[in-house]
């Protein structure tokens, strides 16, 4: 079995103009999407959702405030699933409700190698 | 429509999902009482906090799932990023001091106000705010959508079929007079109580209209407005401030809601009354409808008559087995109380139903000459009704084909078309 990261992409989102029942819908989708991927089993944790602010920092020890407007999708949150490889991982995610508003889901297994005796 | 119940402010326990309109509800609940605690004036910086409060909660429960007490959680964050947000401001120790009841910290003020009988007090108190008769009917219902119900500016702008950019500048014209004239947020006084919970009722009621008008099409939104009207409604009800014609509008309200799901087919068109499948009519609706009706008494209001109007459709099994006698004794006594046409072309059709087609034919094509009518096609149909009721279908085509060579909406055309089918 693959041990795959979800990283969750959405486009930024204008929060002064989200209304609390669009609010709900949409938590209520990801409650349902993430409940249903545990009780399946194939989700092994939950994960989180990242705060919109953060932080770049380069090299050159240069660091800049995020939000990062320029970018057409922040990474809004991640989770671990279990799948026997990439592709059936990636089959997994349908039904996320990151597409729902035009965001998608990048798939990347943990390298995790066995070392062989 | 689900049925108006007191807001429990400890929320469900901790489930895979919330209660409806969970969301909505609770920006309402802490707009109306952080308002109550530092002041209308400061709406604007409410609002915002509100709405970053909500989005938190969004953003950390959508994966990790719904904490213990979700109402609980969220009047936390809110509270806390409100006090956070003033003390940032120099004018913090001022604020406080405007605080309504200096002696207690403005914590335990937000707290207090939020539970039990606190809480439906604030939202009480801030429906007379949103209804104060200085502001214009219109701007009083888009107020109190935004700060009541927590609606989005764009979702008050499909439910009363405006553009959003004219709701956004009623409700900023509206917040601008109460802060201009530094409306407190309070019950009215004993002296003006009445004459100002009869602006309420009549806000409430165009609410509900708004939502409950078939001329406009469906949209579930249109309904939300129905529940907000009537829940509002039931708020006063449950208080010490509502009297027998609060009763009585609520009643209407539900015996209307009762039938609000039958009102659309399984295409989303528009069924008229005589149409619909009765069957489908929310009976347990009814009887609560039925209770209030009992303690509204005796008819002195129009909603009283209004209301018995609904009752008696309600409880008539067919359109043939309806009291029509008793509903064109309903609309003369509604006709003491405002002359409104929409009351004589309802009350034409209940002559007609009665076996007396001339003599509603004769008020209708009264109404038709006058032009007293906007909405033409509920005109066009009741002709064609009574046409069709005293046998005359090809009279009554004709009144119907009349109609569609006008300028219609999409579902009044085809409302039209069905009606034109079965004759």
């Amino acid at each position: 079995m693959a041990k795959v990261l979800f990283v969750y992409r959405e486009p930024p989102m204008d929060h002064a103009k989200v209304s609390p029942e669009q609010m709900q819908q949409m938590m209520q989708q990801w409650m349902t999407w993430i409940r249903g991927a545990m009780d399946a089993g194939w989700m092994v944790a939950a994960g989180d959702a990242l705060q919109p602010e953060g932080k770049v920092v380069k090299g050159d020890s240069v660091i800049t405030d995020g939000p990062f407007a320029e970018s057409k999708e922040l990474i809004g949150g991640y989770s671990v699933v279990e799948a026997s490889d990439l592709d059936a991982a990636s089959k997994l995610a349908a039904g996320c409700p990151a597409f729902e508003v035009g965001g998608s889901v990048e798939v990347r297994e943990l390298m995790n190698v066995e070392i062989p005796e | 429509m689900s049925l108006p119940s007191q807001n429990s402010d400890d929320g469900d326990d901790s489930s895979d999902s919330l209660v409806e309109h969970f969301f909505r509800h609770e920006h309402a609940n802490l707009v109306s009482v952080l308002s109550r605690v530092f002041g209308l004036a400061r709406l604007d910086l409410i609002e915002e906090t509100v709405q970053s409060a909500m989005l938190q909660a969004m953003n950390t429960w959508k994966q990790r799932g719904l904490p213990k007490n979700p109402a609980g959680w969220i009047h936390r964050v809110a509270r806390n990023r409100i006090l956070d947000e003033l003390r940032r401001e120099e004018v913090f120790r001022r604020a406080m001091a405007e605080v309504a009841i200096p002696e207690e910290a403005p914590e335990q003020l937000v707290q207090r106000w939020l539970e039990g009988a606190d809480l439906s007090d604030s939202l009480l108190r801030m429906i007379f705010v949103c209804c104060h008769p200085m502001l214009d009917r219109h701007s009083q219902i888009a107020l109190a959508l935004k700060v009541l119900c927590g609606f989005g500016v764009h979702e008050i702008a499909r439910g009363l079929l405006l553009k959003p950019e004219n709701v956004k500048k009623r409700i900023q014209r509206a917040r601008k007079k109460l802060a201009e004239e530094s409306i407190a947020i309070e019950l009215p006084g004993p002296e003006e109580l009445q004459v100002r919970l009869s602006a309420v009722h009549d806000a409430l009621y165009l609410m509900f209209n708004e939502g409950y008008s078939t001329s406009r099409g469906a949209d579930p939104i249109r309904d939300d407005l129905c529940e907000e009207a009537a829940r509002l409604c039931h708020l006063l009800c449950a208080s010490n401030v509502g009297n027998r014609t609060t009763f009585a509008l609520l009643a209407l309200m539900l015996f209307h809601g009762s039938r609000l799901e039958s009102r659309t087919d399984a295409e989303g068109q528009v069924v008229l009354l005589e149409d619909q499948d009765r069957t489908r009519w929310d009976h347990d609706l009814i009887s609560v409808a039925d209770q209030w009706m009992q303690k509204a008494g005796l008819p002195e209001s129009r909603f009283h008559l209004e209301a018995g109007i609904a009752m008696l459709h309600c409880h008539a099994p067919s359109i043939e087995e309806t009291d029509w006698q008793s509903i064109i004794g309903l609309y003369d006594r509604l006709a003491e109380f405002n002359a409104s046409p929409l009351y004589r072309l309802n009350r034409a059709i209940a002559i007609a139903q009665c076996g007396n087609e001339s003599d509603a034919m004769r008020e209708l094509i009264l109404l038709d000459e006058g032009k007293e009518i906007d909405d033409s096609i509920l005109l066009d149909c009741a002709i064609a009704r009574v046409h069709q009721l005293s046998g005359d279908n090809s009279a009554a085509t004709d009144r119907l084909l009349q109609a569609l060579s006008r300028d219609v909406a999409e579902h009044e055309r085809e409302l039209i078309k069905r009606k034109l089918a079965v004759l």
